[in-house]
């Protein structure tokens, strides 16, 4: 086992870490950081219910050893979404849109969705689709999901101009 | 038309905000992995290795380090080995010299300081086992049924007779006979099957988890574990999705952690990961059955004659209400004056099959909706005329006997779904097997039409009473409010947002002062488990009727002490007086709880006096309420490879009074996509090493963002009088007819019908391109 | 379960510090890109190794040369970077299709193509698109670099012409030219799916005939495989529909593919035969 130490950005605040390299982003951050918003479901990537983004990019979080985020790694979880306004936006938007159920999936659907709409600020539905289908829902067959992202997305882009 | 109860309500019926959803969508939500317990122990289930034979020996290897480790076996439970379950055949851990009767099936369990530690060491139990032969599928199982019925092993057997099926073929032109079958199918709640069971000083013990139906526990372990129910107490977590998964099953987890809870002194949680969880918990039954219908030349249906056998595995379980409930959905739909329906639930050598949303519905709904559309074709109607010409209406007499009562949107249902969808003109460009001008994919549009019989079968609903609480509490901003108290648990379906609205309603109150805490047997009175779609039509109604009974309570109270006696009014959350004098529900609602110690509003659930069942015979009133709904699916398959693609789907529904359109919506969404996931998608079956062939998520495939069409749900209103709000079933009538709809929709486009579900790629071009002399 | 917790893993911050590290057997490592096959394959109860090596985000290995003639394309690049490269999508569309149907958002970000190379499943769904360029791997060692043709990198089910102290670090992808690639993936959904069998094709014609022509497919053998007899009754000829029926009479009766949880061996080979046609059609 090798240990790593490694300064990251985690939710905007600088987080000193040490931990075993091969340790899981996912178990790092639930249970070294008390980030427990991210969700383990399947452990083998296939879910999407422990997304965070790293340095811009969506990531399953129960797929990456912490021992390869170097230093300055930039990570958002969805306890640091809400500190952005097109964060807070998708939550409202859910709540609203009746996107939510037994709520297992929304953290991190909601991750996904604001990594998509970083990339895509005005995505169509077949985009969303497409952008969020990493993230599994059993509960409500995502139509609701998706008029929430599309909801947000409008609210954005209003605020903006 | 629809008609509806007069609105004197506000919240009833509008898209209130879910109560819980900010806290999930925050991710602030503590579901049970988010929870925190000292001292606890990470508990791993040991297991057979092979699906069949004598369990001879359970042995902790010597060479490893044992300490600090629990191995509890069943010598290590208290009391008599048995769950009660519905037949109290099934050990909870099987014992030394006592039959193995499925791979995987618990023979002790281990508890440790690390979920790795446990694993590790539940790995160096050697499990010792004489194998015998297992019959392990239900292909198998029909195989006996068919050529040797003797031999063949049914758990449990229930006919539905009316009429007299001689007479009826006799009087028909026609006869048409086909056989359907369909695999299991995983929930896959997103979040595992997890509990801690807590041991307490007194001896009882205290469950907390993933749990449906908190009172299950409390009534089925009370042989193994030696404990009263008082001594056995269950509170819920917030449930990550359940579908019936965690109904049966987590009674079992209960018993496990509890074993081993009581060995060690120690909390003991065990939550299983993914791959265990599919591999070792219920599915839905994989049925076959066999429909035999005759009718006349102008289309009338003479007799019907079912077979249907579900795969119960090992034990029986829950497996004959689920079967009762497929064979009174096996006709329910139709009129035909001559029905015979056999059901049977088979034993095999695979893990027991359990509830999942539709219980037993779906499966039947299955067969008789393909078979429906293959009679229509065999007599050169069309799908939707044949429908509206012998679906069953308010007055006709079901199976059982039962007169459908005319809170009834059968009708309603199939002529909606029919325009919404234009359907009669979409039948028209299907393909049937060659691509019409201009089509450069094989188009199908299907239709199904169904009922979803409403909570507890007959009157299972008037035995069982169903009981609940509203009473006065103060609330966490420490100002008073109620508590909704009823075991009803919050599993995703929005219990606790429309319980909210009722509750708001009955009692003139802010909703903001209205809780709903999770379930806790301690806390709660049985108001039964969360389960048959009976939620809101029946403990709503409890919920309502509480409500009442504490409104009275207060206003009484306030006209005393503030009115001098003077009639008093709860509304809008004050207490007014003749003559427009009020006080604040807070005021009166703080000097109840100083001085009477609180109050609480109670009811108890009835049904209407003249429900009458038969256990026996299956004669009578099968459900209190129907609720209705007709699916039409259009779909595309790509001639170049087979792939199907589900391009829209219409959904009408009537599900009574609805509480909250929003929830509803998502209720219907859901089960279609799940639905749709079972008709193309979700194939998993039990492999010849006696485990699920398709245990993971890489293998087991549900519906993405991308496989689901846009759907059009719409709900017409048939309240269910008698038991005010008027909601009826809807929990899982949206998952009962969406498989048949697509086989319909792919029959018309390939002008093959497939009986066998799910409908995968492989099995159009099988279909389409048989192989001569090769296996189907 | 935190199976990977114990490994060992050495990450380095150059190529050549992890050129170094698997030089020598005592510090070698199971090479270790993206995670989204390993880490799957230990969580999901694969011995894990004593040791990884990583070689996420090595500098030298994560960037897209765009030479005269071809793409030289670090193995450390994701399939998101892929998906999103204008270079990619115009001198090899049919890798950045290919790119867009591995997993979905997440791995995407994640999984690279030397990973997917590397990780040598018949499924991998970068394979045949790498194939039918007539491309080659470029392997590097402390002793230098070697360059492998990639129709001869996938030796064996899960075997790669790799030495263990050696890394992928490129691959150098001809680009298609006036050639017409295409690519068609059938998974068991229509996102975040493994593939049944896929399909990509390289084919130049030019005054009616088939000047050139690469056929390469997925999932129905060992390996991912060109299609060579079918390649040699298509060059040179008409793309005819009387050729391209024949040309899928062929394509099926050359494979040889199983039956697995994912698909039946008759599907397999018939719908090997469509992505060929698939491939012919309108050209």
């Amino acid at each position: 086992m090798s240990i790593v130490k490694r300064t990251w950005t985690v939710n905007g605040t600088s987080v000193a870490i040490r931990a075993p390299a091969g340790r899981r982003l996912l178990d790092l951050l639930r249970e070294d950081l008390g980030l427990i918003g991210s969700k383990e479901s399947c452990g083998e990537g296939e879910c999407g219910a422990c997304t965070v983004i790293i340095d811009d990019e969506p990531v399953v979080s129960c797929l990456v050893p912490v021992g390869q985020l170097p230093d300055g790694t930039d990570i958002l979880t969805i306890e640091g979404i809400e500190k952005k306004r097109a964060g807070r936006l998708l939550r409202q938007a859910y709540v609203e849109c009746g996107a939510v159920q037994c709520g297992f999936c929304i953290p991190g659907m909601v991750v996904g969705s604001y990594a998509l709409l970083r990339k895509n600020p005005r995505p169509s539905a077949q985009a969303i689709r497409a952008g969020l289908a990493g993230n599994l829902c059993r509960c409500t067959g995502y139509a609701k999901i998706i008029a929430a992202v599309k909801l947000a997305a409008a609210r954005l882009a209003g605020r903006r101009k | 038309m629809a008609k509806s109860l007069p609105r004197i309500r506000r919240l009833v019926g509008q898209p209130f905000p879910r109560v819980d959803a900010d806290g999930k969508a925050r991710g602030t939500t503590r579901y049970l992995a988010d929870r925190h317990y000292p001292g606890l122990r990470h508990g791993v289930v040991v297991r057979s290795p092979v699906p069949r034979g004598i369990l001879k020996a359970v042995v902790p290897d010597p060479d490893f380090d044992w300490t600090g480790i629990v191995l509890a076996t069943a010598k290590d439970i208290p009391g008599i080995n048995v769950v009660h379950m519905h037949d109290r055949t099934m050990p909870l851990l099987a014992e030394i010299g006592g039959e193995i009767r499925y791979r995987g099936e618990p023979v002790g369990v281990v508890a440790a300081k690390t979920p790795e530690l446990a694993a590790a060491a539940a790995a160096r139990v050697r499990v010792e086992v004489d194998e015998l032969p297992p019959l392990l599928t239900l292909q198998e199982a029909v195989a006996t049924f068919k050529s040797a019925p003797a031999r063949f092993d049914s758990m449990k057997n229930q006919d539905i007779v009316k009429g007299d099926l001689a007479h009826g073929f006799a009087a028909a032109d026609e006869i048409l006979e086909a056989e359907y079958w369909a695999g299991h199918q995983e929930q896959l709640y997103l979040e595992n099957q997890g509990l801690v069971v807590v041991p307490q000083k007194d001896g009882s013990i205290l469950a907390e988890g993933s749990i449906q139906c908190p009172y299950f526990p409390v009534h089925e372990l009370n042989d193994p574990l030696k404990l009263p129910p008082e001594k056995i107490r269950v509170r819920q977590t917030p449930i990550g999705g359940a579908f019936g998964g965690k109904e049966e099953y987590p009674t079992m987890l209960v018993g496990y952690a509890a074993v081993a809870a009581l060995k060690s002194g120690r909390p003991v949680k065990i939550a299983y990961e993914r791959h265990e969880d599919i591999l070792f918990t219920p599915k839905r039954h994989p049925v076959w059955s066999r429909y035999k219908v005759g009718f006349k030349k102008d289309g009338t249906l003479t007799a019907i004659e079912c077979d249907f056998i579900l795969d119960g595995g090992a034990y029986l379980t829950i497996s004959d209400v689920v079967m009762f409930r497929g064979i009174l959905h096996c006709a329910v739909a139709y009129r035909c004056d001559h029905v015979t329906i056999r059901g049977k639930v088979a034993r095999t050598h695979s893990v027991p099959c359990g509830a999942f949303r539709g219980f037993g519905a779906p499966q039947a709904i299955w067969g008789i909706e393909s078979h429906v559309d293959a009679i229509a074709a065999r007599l050169g109607k069309t799908p939707d005329a044949y429908r509206l010409q012998i679906h069953a209406r308010p007055g006709d007499r079901t199976p059982t006997g039962q007169i459908l009562s005319k809170e009834n949107g059968a009708t309603d249902c199939l002529r909606l779904a029919l325009r919404r969808a234009d359907f009669a003109r979409k039948l028209k460009q299907c393909s049937r097997g060659r691509l019409l001008k201009g089509q450069k994919k094989y188009y199908g549009v299907g239709l199904s039409f169904f009922a979803h019989g409403a909570a507890f079968t007959g009157d299972g609903e008037a035995k069982f009473k169903a009981k609940g609480r509203v009473e006065l509490a103060l609330l966490d901003d420490g100002r008073p409010g109620v508590d909704i108290r009823v075991s009803s648990t919050e599993m995703g379906q929005g219990v606790h947002t429309v319980f909210t609205q009722i509750a708001a309603d009955a009692l003139d109150l802010d909703p903001a002062r209205i809780r709903f805490p999770l379930a806790d047997t301690a806390l709660v009175p049985n108001s039964g488990p969360t389960v048959a779609s009976r939620t809101t039509m029946v403990v709503g109604n409890v919920v309502h009727r509480a409500a009442l009974d504490l409104k009275s309570q207060i206003e009484a109270f306030a006209a005393l002490r503030h009115f001098r006696g003077a009639a008093a009014r709860l509304r809008g959350s004050r207490l007014v007086a003749q003559g427009g004098k009020s006080v604040p529900f807070a005021k009166v609602a703080r000097e109840m709880l100083a001085e009477l110690g609180g109050a609480s509003g109670f009811f108890q659930f009835e049904l209407p006096a003249d429900i009458r069942w038969d256990q026996t015979t299956f004669k009578g009133d099968s459900y209190p309420g129907y609720s209705w709904s007709a699916n039409v699916a259009e779909i595309e398959i790509d001639p170049l490879t087979c792939e199907i693609a589900v391009k829209r789907v219409c959904a009408v529904l009537d599900i009574g009074r609805v509480v909250n359109p929003v929830t509803a919506a998502g209720q219907v969404e859901g089960g279609l996509t799940q639905a749709l996931g079972y008709a193309l998608l979700e194939k998993i079956g039990t492999g010849p090493n006696g485990l699920y062939d398709a245990a993971r998520l890489q293998t087991y495939i549900i519906p993405t963002a991308l496989d689901v069409p846009e759907f059009d749900v719409k709900f017409v209103e048939y309240p269910y009088s008698f038991a005010p709000p008027g909601a009826k079933g809807l929990g899982e009538l949206p998952m009962d007819g969406l498989a048949p709809a697509i086989a319909n929709a792919v029959a018309a486009a390939i002008g093959v019908r497939l009986r066998r579900l799910p409908i995968t790629p492989e099995a159009i071009h099988a279909a389409l391109h048989p192989v001569s002399g090769g296996a189907p | 379960m935190k199976t990977t917790e114990h490994i060992d893993i050495r990450c380095p911050r150059t190529l050549a510090e992890a050129l170094r590290l698997q030089a020598d057997e005592r510090t070698r490592g199971t090479l270790l890109a993206g995670g989204t096959d390993l880490m799957v394959q230990w969580a999901s109860g694969v011995p894990t190794p004593v040791r990884a090596t990583s070689v996420w985000n090595l500098p030298e290995i994560s960037a897209i040369e765009v030479c005269a003639d071809c793409l030289e394309i670090g193995a450390g690049v994701t399939h998101a970077f892929l998906v999103d490269c204008t270079q990619v999508h115009r001198h090899l569309p049919a890798l950045a299709a290919a790119a867009a149907t591995v997993g979905a958002a997440q791995i995407q970000a994640r999984g690279t193509l030397g990973g997917n190379a590397a990780n040598a499943s018949p499924a991998g769904d970068t394979a045949p698109a790498l194939l039918v360029t007539g491309g080659s791997v470029v392997l590097a060692s402390v002793s230098g670099t070697r360059e492998v043709p990639l129709d001869r990198f996938w030796t064996a089910y899960r075997r790669i012409d790799a030495r263990p102290d050696e890394i992928i670090v490129a691959f150098r992808l001809p680009k298609k030219g006036k050639a017409q690639e295409r690519f068609r993936k059938i998974g068991t959904r229509r996102a975040q799916a493994i593939s049944k069998v896929m399909a990509a094709s390289r084919i130049l014609v030019e005054k009616g005939r088939i000047q050139s022509v690469a056929i390469a497919l997925g999932s129905i053998a060992p390996t991912p495989v060109r299609l060579s007899e079918v390649e040699a009754l298509l060059a040179g000829q008409k793309p005819t529909p009387a050729l391209i029926d024949e040309a899928e009479k062929l394509a099926q009766a050359s494979v040889r593919p199983i039956a697995d949880i994912r698909s039946t061996a008759e599907y397999r080979r018939w719908a090997s035969g469509r992505l060929v046609r698939a491939a012919l059609e309108n050209l």
